[in-house]
């Protein structure tokens, strides 16, 4: 592998690595407000031990995505300094407000760990809404650099130079909106399933069972909803890459032959030498529907796309299909829970638990797997159709020790703050 | 428009160096204490910095933000050229930042203290260092700029701009201004016995800083290095220089009589003016590279993306200042009324 292949790979795994925390830092200060919103209107000391026992995985998953998050606008300079020199002057308005929404953030966080007692009681819960509200706008705004990315606006591209650069609209790019909403969904999916399963398997084995319970119902709500919005979300996303890079779309069908009423595959296998996809199951006429809302519309094929522009096809495919598999079974999870709403008997049962602790993971796959899709979907464009990957890593040799010194690194802290989590876990149990 | 984002450079350069320095410092503090004192000292930092280290930290990525939006080929020079250092200033960060949190919200008390205080500790001391050391390289004059990244090995392009005794002074010179910092402003949070131990910790750190001072300034005057010529021919450099050699005064009164803003509020000043006098003595011209001197103010991005960079950052300000300011004032209120009530 060359110097660019280990640059991508430390910039997906670093990137992979941040967005676990960021999603977490951003959502679950949400759950955290509503149970302590719930204390403060019943007194019922549960919700109390709840809160802080959340407040103490913000803090400590906070501080890793915070310093994940400075090394990631480091690495982007470091990896990148081409693509940085070019665009940074045009898509930085995101990153100076995500800059300010990040410090609100942890402002706000300043006063909600160390307010408990000190601050008047509603001020103190108030400042945990800011914390959401702003990792919530960081999110958005970090996607939306994103998406300048994939549709790179707000400047003319000239003879190999940028003018006329108007930072306003690179930030308002076509792509910001549906990229920003999939992906706020997507987090709030993640997460919640993430938490609802930690409790889930807590009231599996028995322990501290009111606690476990009231916590699953707090998180688990967020996420049932956000899976049933996020198809119609994931149709819009779909429906915009149709329109401005056929070629990605094209790549996450494994679509290689343009043609009217064209079917969508679900599963098979890519043969990217052979340009074909066996054992796949094919529904006719959907992937028109899907991409332009006609069962008889024209989807342009790989191979009418220059060699050169082509992205890894079987990557993509599989990593798409992982992602909306994934998001199914999470919608259908959800379904099961509304469900339970009606049937509490449900509640009792040991295989309902079974069932949202295999459902714990699944979030976050779905989310990895849907950025594969949107970034290796994206190659070999840094910059789609204007600069290319290869021309703007950096010409320092040597990233291959770079990256396993990142993978190194960001292993032991995934380990130890998994570690953490369960001593947390274990110190509340035990209280009881 | 220009100016208001050289302003936010600068200030948010010098609470970096002032607040997220003073962070450092209190790790560099606690490692250099005994047995004892590392518990009093720990448990200060926890009450003191707890609230505001991530803010602190955050001047850091604005200031980054700011370069790489305002400043890109100026940013694209030090990304490539730095590269290591400026890894081994993330580790450092990476380590000391997770490594505070661990230690105050692990679940349990046990053993594995003993390893969050170690890595916070000499995450603390190494990351200023491998700061001061990525500064010193920008100014070194060691640093090629080329195309041809064949005519030169690795060594001379990656490693010889950093990797020398002039650039592992100023790391060390930061670092004693961090302790320098941070000891002084420990002395107004403590009572008692405690505060003589920061009063004779300040002390300590004074001589320290003035000491790698001095042995910075001449060793960089007798190698040649253009940067401490320059510094020492510049007369506003040499002026600030001065004011703060001679509040040393003051401040040596004031940590002898342990008065409680004084010292805090002389220290911050010594620390700005030696600050000011570093970039003032060859602004704009900061990056010294083999061959040119290379200034901030040539390449800049375009005028209509200073402009909005501009009022940004006017924006984020009037949200931001008051948020902080509010939040440190908060908890010194706090303190206060804490002491009243002891619990």
């Amino acid at each position: 592998m060359e110097n660019l292949d280990y640059a991508r790979l430390q910039m997906a795994f670093t990137l992979g690595f941040h967005i676990i925390f960021a999603c977490i830092g951003m959502v679950m200060p949400f759950f955290m407000v509503v149970s302590h919103h719930k204390w403060l209107k019943t007194r019922n000391p549960i919700y109390l031990k709840l809160t802080k026992a959340w407040l103490k995985g913000v803090a400590i998953f906070f501080a890793t995505g915070a310093v994940s998050g400075t090394a990631l606008s480091f690495e982007l300079g470091m990896l990148w300094p081409e693509f940085m020199k070019h665009a940074g002057p045009i898509f930085g308005m995101p990153f100076s407000l995500e800059g300010a929404a990040f410090f609100v953030e942890a402002i706000a966080l300043g006063f909600y760990l160390y307010g408990w007692k000190k601050l008047p009681e509603k001020f103190h819960w108030f400042t945990g809404i800011i914390v959401g509200i702003a990792g919530v706008a960081s999110g958005i705004l970090v996607v939306s650099a994103n998406g300048w990315m994939n549709a790179p606006s707000g400047f003319d591209y000239i003879n190999g130079e940028f003018l006329n650069i108007d930072p306003v609209q690179a930030l308002l790019n076509p792509a910001w909106f549906t990229q920003a909403l999939h992906m706020t969904l997507a987090a709030f999916v993640a997460t919640s399933f993430a938490v609802a399963g930690v409790h889930a398997l807590q009231i599996f084995r028995g322990k501290n069972i009111e606690l476990h319970t009231k916590a699953f119902k707090i998180a688990i709500v967020f996420g049932a909803v956000a899976a049933f919005l996020q198809p119609l979300s994931g149709d819009l996303s779909a429906k915009d890459v149709a329109g401005r890079q056929p070629v990605k779309l094209a790549a996450m069908e494994a679509h290689y032959e343009t043609q009217k009423g064209a079917p969508l595959y679900i599963g098979g296998i890519v043969d990217e030498e052979k340009r074909e996809v066996s054992h796949k199951i094919e529904i006719p006429g959907a992937l028109s529907f899907l991409a332009f809302g006609d069962f008889d519309a024209e989807v342009k094929g790989l191979n009418d796309f220059p060699d050169d522009e082509l992205p890894p096809v079987a990557i993509v495919h599989y990593a798409f299909q992982l992602m909306v598999g994934l998001g199914t079974l999470l919608m259908l999870a959800g379904l099961v829970y509304f469900i339970s709403l009606k049937k509490k008997h449900w509640l009792k049962s040991r295989k309902y638990w079974l069932l949202f602790i295999i459902t714990a993971p699944m979030g976050f796959i779905a989310l990895e797997a849907g950025w594969v899709v949107t970034e290796v979907g994206r190659q070999p464009w840094i910059i789609h159709q204007v600069m290319r990957t290869e021309d703007a890593v950096t010409p320092m040799p040597g990233m291959k020790y770079s990256f396993f010194f990142y993978l190194f690194l960001y292993i032991i802290l995934g380990i130890t703050v998994t570690w953490l989590m369960n001593r947390q876990m274990k110190a509340l149990n035990k209280e009881e | 428009m220009l100016y208001i984002v050289l302003f936010f450079l600068l200030f948010s350069l010098l609470l970096y160096v002032l607040l997220g320095g003073a962070d450092f410092g209190a790790g560099i503090v606690e490692l250099f204490s005994s047995r004892k004192n590392r518990k009093v000292t720990r448990d200060t930092i926890y009450r003191v910095m707890g609230p505001v280290w991530e803010a602190n930290h955050i001047w850091l990525i604005i200031l980054l933000v700011i370069l790489w939006v305002g400043f890109p080929a100026y940013f694209n020079v030090m990304m490539i050229y730095l590269h290591i250092p400026l890894i081994l200033v993330l580790l450092g960060i990476t380590i000391r930042g997770v490594a505070f949190v661990f230690r105050h919200y692990d679940a349990v008390v046990d053993s594995s203290q003993i390893w969050y205080n170690r890595l916070f500790r000499i995450g603390s001391l190494v990351t200023p260092v491998f700061l001061g050391m990525s500064f010193a390289s920008l100014i070194s004059g060691k640093i090629i700029i080329t195309d041809d990244y064949t005519n030169y090995g690795f060594y001379d392009l990656f490693m010889e701009p950093w990797l020398h005794l002039f650039g592992l002074l100023i790391g060390l010179f930061y670092a004693a201004l961090c302790a320098f910092l941070a000891a002084n402003y420990l002395i107004a949070e403590t009572e008692g016995e405690v505060r003589k131990l920061y009063r004779k910790k300040s002390a300590l750190y004074t001589v320290v800083l003035v000491v790698l001072g001095s042995v910075l300034l001449i060793y960089g005057y007798f190698a040649g290095f253009i940067f401490i010529e320059d510094f020492i021919h510049n007369p506003i450099s040499l002026i600030s220089v001065g004011i703060s050699g001679l509040l040393l005064i003051p401040l040596w009164r004031s940590i002898k009589s342990g008065s409680k803003i004084w010292s805090r509020y002389l220290a911050g000043l010594q620390a700005v003016l030696v600050m000011f006098a570093a970039i003032i003595a060859h602004f704009p011209y900061i990056i010294i590279t083999a061959e040119k001197e290379l200034s901030l103010l040539e390449n800049l991005a375009p005028e209509a993306t200073i402009n909005n960079l501009a009022l940004m950052l006017l924006i984020g300000g009037l949200v931001i200042l008051p948020g902080l300011f509010h939040l440190m004032k908060s908890f010194n209120m706090i303190k206060i009324l804490n002491k009243s009530n002891p619990n």
